[in-house]
């Protein structure tokens, strides 16, 4: 009965394509659907590997100008800091997602976070503000289109032109007709996915994890069947063309058009997060109170100063083997990073419990959902993004102390606090070129595989029980049929 | 007059017995009455929060001025909080305030370093957009307008009333046009009614409401216009659809798209980060440089100092902060060419939204509630012309050995009151001004 049965489907699904080739529209819907998707792949990749390119360069001359500073003060060093650039993950050539959005250069210096600068965004037309040329925003948004566009009709047709009762009185279940009208866009789905998958290739290629590519091409493909189900349903559904029609139109504008943008606006309502500007002024406020690392007399620093003299059994600062006021900015600098911290994490779960408040929205449309785990998976979503500024602090920090040490170990008091006295003290007062070596390479690296499919998980279940709620509906759909 | 009367009030009947309409209007009253109620909220929290950090702000530079005493350290450690309050409209216009920052804080270091700081929101959610009026009326409006519309002649074909219909009426005209009015009518109410409440609520200029309006129906007639040509002929009601959703498609997405394609190759514009690199070297350099070369450079922009440049210890505030002024005076050319770019993608989208009518009608009404790139240009503008305000505010108590009185920092310019001016200057060109500061700035 079973291969029998295969053969049935497939024929279904061959009358079906031989009834697209007939109409004009379903071509040229097709042809328009493919165009897109191609040149969608093609224009982001060329566009994201040239950005690629260009943040390692620039990482590599930020490092290279850092080593090659003549000698100076040590704490000249901590004020000139170092740039870190979030080079583009392997998979964004599909889905750039957050990456035109957040800055991506930060500059790291002593006593500061800085946010990141130069959102591609800013210096863009606004034309790109109800859909962008991305392969994520194309499949997401307009091959549900094409597949209402080029299906609508697959059951209703067969219904308002009374063919129906005859092809179940052939002995062809109502099933194993919808089994091969669902082929039929299935090999639609595979044309699409065709290109994306090609681009999958060239990101493993680029050292991607074959497993977080697959899990990305997956997701598509999970999203691409349920809207072929929905499709089908609605078609089986209503008797009339126009009816089935008009449903998925209306449906497409509620799950693509309308439900991102709901979910989005309603995050943002239902959990206001604190500006990082007012953040700032709750740090300085905190900071105030650990004194300022740049005056060795702040009263604030009298404790480490008592602790530093009776470690090293003398009576003054001067008498001290090492800087004083090398010790003071280190110390403070470890405070400061301290409450930096505690903010920037306060912000980053703020953000955080946001965007997953909108993820939620995946529920009601798979579009939310697959949106979700299309930017997580390709490791372009705002998790990524808070990897690298966490990363980049670390990074910060480490070079700002390391400074910090030369200033405690190769620099002494009485020279430093003589900086300013003669142009002499001045240069007496300064280091070794060679010890900016202290600074560490900075690769970022996108999140590991199974960290990204574990936090697509959700997305992933959004998806499935759409599926699984569309395949209840259309047996009960096609029970009522037969 | 009365036969107009009957045919309005029949087919008025006639769409309410049409559930699916019925419907689509309800659909159409609720998003848009979300996207303004939820635009409302957006603008308040907006508000609320210039106006905690107009607290912090003063409070912050008050411990500042407390906890130093020389004019200097003053200036190094006062943080000065700048914003851009949203306008009454904002609510129906989000526009770019997710992208561009609205609230900045400066001292009186090189802004250069400083001004491209993002204090941006969620990127994530930006990245979705969030649905404002504008939104619902550029974007999901013709789609409704063409499930509305599309199927008038081809669902009275199908259902087999049309010949009757048409016979049996005293003109088509008549017929036709009274069912498009009546449904025409209902959908704007459905649409502008929330906005109208909104704007009222926001108590927004009456004139400003009356051109967004103006543009909305325009735009709809436009539209239903296209719809109704489009489905004239047409037997099938779903192909009418399909190609008026396809021309959708063109105008609000492949138009834009393309054209956006095209500014970003032909537009050439300075990496961000060479300006900030650019800045820093300068302004790091100037450590290990004699002291006569900056003051040189700063004495060439700002003679009025030239007798009070000789240094008498290795560090001193004014120059500290004369290296950090020739920093942005290095960084300038390129910080120009950069917001030139910008300006210049901006202007070019507007030719090419005239074949996108959906981004002509977001062009016209962020720019009506001010709530565009041109807003967000202006602010930086601002926030260029305060620093410069501040700048020439401390070089005084900086230069002359003069002795310093902390009242005298009662005299210090204001954000607000600069914005203030601005505002009852508004006639004058922008673009002139800021062309203007430029040049000053070099």
């Amino acid at each position: 009965m079973k291969p029998f049965r295969f053969k049935q489907l497939v024929s279904v699904a061959k009358d079906e394509w031989r009834y697209w080739f007939r109409s004009k529209l379903a071509l040229s819907v097709l042809v328009i659907g493919l165009v897109l998707t191609l040149s969608s792949v093609v224009v982001t990749a060329s566009n994201m590997m040239e950005l690629s390119h260009d943040r390692h360069a620039l990482q590599n001359s930020a490092e290279e100008t850092f080593l090659d500073q003549p000698d100076r003060h040590p704490h000249r060093m901590v004020h000139y800091g170092h740039y870190a650039f979030r080079v583009p993950s392997p998979l964004s050539v599909l889905d750039p997602g957050v990456d035109a959005y957040t800055g991506n250069s930060i500059f790291l210096e002593g006593h500061r976070q800085n946010s990141a600068m130069f959102a591609d965004q800013r210096q863009g037309t606004a034309l790109t503000k109800l859909g962008n040329l991305s392969p994520a925003f194309i499949v997401q948004v307009l091959a549900p289109l094409l597949l209402i566009l080029i299906g609508y009709s697959a059951m209703s047709r067969e219904r308002e032109s009374d063919t129906l009762n005859f092809i179940l009185s052939q002995g062809t279940s109502i099933f194993t007709l919808i089994g091969g009208k669902l082929l039929a866009l299935f090999s639609i789905i595979a044309l699409i996915l065709l290109p994306l998958s090609m681009s999958g290739i060239l990101a493993i290629a680029q050292g991607e994890s074959v497993i977080a590519t697959l899990g990305f091409l997956l997701g598509y493909l999970l999203y691409l069947v349920a809207w072929a189900l929905l499709v089908l349903l609605c078609s089986t559904l209503f008797s009339k063309n126009s009816e089935s029609f008009t449903a998925l139109a209306f449906v497409w504008i509620l799950l693509c058009v309308v439900m991102p943008r709901v979910a989005s606006t309603t995050a943002a309502t239902a959990v206001p997060s604190a500006s990082k500007l007012e953040t700032d002024f709750a740090v300085i406020a905190q900071l105030r109170k650990l004194g300022d690392g740049h005056n060795a007399s702040d009263p604030a620093f009298n404790q480490l100063k008592a602790s530093l003299l009776a470690q090293y059994n003398v009576d003054t600062v001067e008498e001290l083997p090492i800087n004083f006021r090398g010790a003071v900015a280190s110390a403070s600098e470890a405070e400061l990073t301290g409450v930096l911290n505690e903010f920037a994490e306060q912000g980053m779960s703020k953000e955080l419990s946001q965007t997953q408040v909108a993820r939620q929205f995946g529920w009601l449309s798979p579009m939310v959902a697959v949106r979700s785990l299309s930017m997580i998976t390709a490791g372009t979503s705002i998790e990524t993004h808070h990897r690298f500024l966490r990363e980049t602090e670390s990074l910060r920090f480490d070079f700002v102390q390391a400074l910090n040490k030369v200033h405690v170990e190769q620099l002494s008091y009485a020279d430093d606090m003589n900086r300013n006295s003669s142009a002499d003290a001045a240069q007496r007062a300064r280091v070794d070129a060679k010890n900016w070596k202290i600074l560490e390479d900075f690769n970022f690296e996108v999140d590991s595989a199974s960290d990204r499919l574990q936090r697509s998980l959700l997305a992933y279940w959004q998806i499935i029980l759409w599926l699984a709620g569309l395949l209840i509906c259309i047996r009960w759909a096609g029970r009522r049929l037969s | 007059m009365s036969k107009v009367i009957s045919h309005l009030s029949r087919e008025w009947r006639f769409m309410l017995s049409q559930k699916y309409i019925l419907v689509l209007l309800a659909c159409t009253l609720i998003v848009s009455g979300f996207s303004v109620v939820s635009g409302i909220q957006e603008i308040a929290q907006q508000n609320q929060t210039i106006e905690r950090l107009k607290i912090a702000d003063a409070l912050d530079r008050k411990e500042a001025q407390e906890k130093h005493s020389d004019p200097g350290s003053i200036a190094y450690y006062s943080f000065h909080l700048t914003y851009q309050a949203p306008s009454e409209l904002a609510f129906a216009a989000l526009g770019e305030r997710d992208i561009y920052p609205w609230k900045h804080r400066i001292r009186m270091l090189a802004l250069e370093g400083q001004i491209y700081e993002s204090d941006a929101q969620n990127a994530e959610l930006a990245q979705a957009g969030k649905i404002d009026f504008v939104f619902v009326l550029s974007a999901l409006s013709p789609l409704i307008i063409i499930l509305l519309f599309h199927d008038l002649v081809a669902s009275e074909r199908t259902s087999g009333r049309h010949d009757l219909l048409v016979t049996t009426a005293n003109s088509a005209a008549a017929l036709w046009g009274s069912r498009i009015i009546v449904r025409f009518v209902a959908f704007l109410v459905c649409l502008l009614l929330p906005f109208c409440i909104g704007a009222w609520f926001s108590e927004a200029a009456i004139g400003n409401v009356l051109e967004i309006s103006l543009w909305s129906i325009l735009y709809l007639v436009f539209w239903t216009v296209l719809s109704v040509l489009w489905g004239r002929k047409a037997k099938s009601a779903p192909r009418v659809a399909s190609g008026l959703i396809g021309i959708w498609v063109l105008l609000a997405f492949i138009i834009p798209i393309l054209g956006d394609l095209a500014i970003k190759e032909s537009v050439h514009s300075p990496k961000g980060g060479d300006i900030v690199l650019t800045q820093r070297e300068a302004v790091n350099g100037a450590w290990d440089l004699p002291k006569e070369t900056t003051m040189d450079a700063f004495v060439a922009t700002h003679p009025e100092w030239k007798d009070y440049v000789s240094m008498e210890s290795m560090f001193e505030w004014k120059w500290y902060y004369a290296f950090q002024q020739v920093g942005d005076q290095k960084a300038a050319s390129l910080s120009n060419e950069y917001r030139d770019a910008a300006q210049q993608k901006y202007d070019l989208a507007g030719f090419v939204s005239w074949l996108s009518p959906p981004m002509l009608l977001q062009r016209k009404l962020t720019r009506v509630a001010e709530t565009d790139a041109i807003a967000a240009f202006e602010y930086e503008q601002q926030i260029r012309e305060f620093h410069k305000q501040l700048r020439l505010f401390y070089y005084p108590f900086l230069f002359p050995p003069v002795e310093f009185d902390k009242t005298a920092l009662e005299a210090m310019p204001s954000f607000e009151r600069l914005v203030q001016i601005d505002g009852t200057d508004q006639n004058a060109n922008v673009l002139a001004s800021s062309q203007k500061s430029q040049l000053s700035n070099q």
